[in-house]
């Protein structure tokens, strides 16, 4: 496949990803503080958003993991610090997506149990980290 | 609707399984790494084998990583555990004890077995 293609494909499921995770860090953050138990429609949203997570924004990132991975052996840019440095905040998010996976299953499960609050700034924090990886991966500054 | 007790385990016990199958394939693919490609790059001077294999363990181990964090963060698992279940993930043929734990797990979720059996080894 074409760099150009990939790069694409990259993008495009870089952005799903984002889109999904955002999605989910609105969701958690509104039951941060919470303490009363979920409604019944808060609990059918609970399933939707882990539908979509499951279903959408898990996918997304595997392909945006293997699609990066197969850009950065072709480009030989392993040994670039911009590479290192948003990996590390590639890395971070994909930690931060499979936490709050985790929570939404939680939530599912026990639905009076509130969400640990540094979730709360879950949804700046990618903001932060997709603005970094932005700048890294186009202007690649060192 | 809030889900049954019922429901509840079976969505946890369906987490283990995925987690089960992702260590599996983490520690196949370490092996076949570690055990295949490299005395291919080695001994049988093949370095093919090291750049197709070890890009698809990278893709296992992140993969394993990824679900270990999804995993304990949607169930209570204590820090000893975590720890074990990072540290095997570095051994070749750990995944196979990992595996035999995380099927305690699962069926003490079923309530069949006690989970403090979960590092027997004797089978």
């Amino acid at each position: 496949m074409g760099y150009l293609w990939l790069k694409a494909f990259h993008v495009g499921s870089f952005s799903v990803l984002i889109g999904g995770m955002s999605v989910s860090s609105v969701f958690i953050a509104m039951h941060v503080t919470s303490s009363r138990p979920l409604a019944a429609g808060e609990s059918r949203m609970i399933e939707i958003v882990r539908a979509w997570d499951w279903k959408v924004t898990t996918p997304a990132m595997l392909l945006a993991w293997a699609l990066g991975m197969t850009m950065a052996v072709q480009g030989g840019w392993f040994s670039s610090r911009w590479l290192m440095v948003k990996l590390v905040l590639v890395f971070g998010l994909s930690a931060l997506h499979g936490v709050q996976s985790g929570v939404l299953r939680r939530m599912a499960r026990s639905a009076n149990r509130s969400p640990p609050a540094f979730l709360r700034y879950s949804a700046s924090a990618i903001l932060m980290a997709i603005v970094a990886i932005a700048v890294l991966a186009v202007v690649k500054p060192f | 609707m809030p889900p049954t007790e019922t429901t509840a385990r079976t969505d946890e016990r369906n987490q283990l399984r995925r987690m089960r199958l992702v260590s599996l394939l983490e520690g196949a693919t370490l092996v076949a790494l570690l055990f295949v490609a490299v005395p291919l790059k080695h001994i049988a001077g093949h370095p093919a084998a090291t750049s197709i294999i070890g890009p698809i363990h990278g893709m296992a181990f992140l993969l394993y990583v990824w679900m270990l964090i999804q995993t304990v963060s949607g169930a209570d698992w204590s820090r000893a555990e975590i720890a074990r279940a990072v540290i095997v993930a570095f051994i070749p043929f750990g995944a196979f004890a990992n595996e035999r734990f995380l099927k305690r797990k699962e069926l003490a979720l079923a309530g069949s077995v006690s989970p403090e059996r979960k590092w027997d080894t004797s089978g």
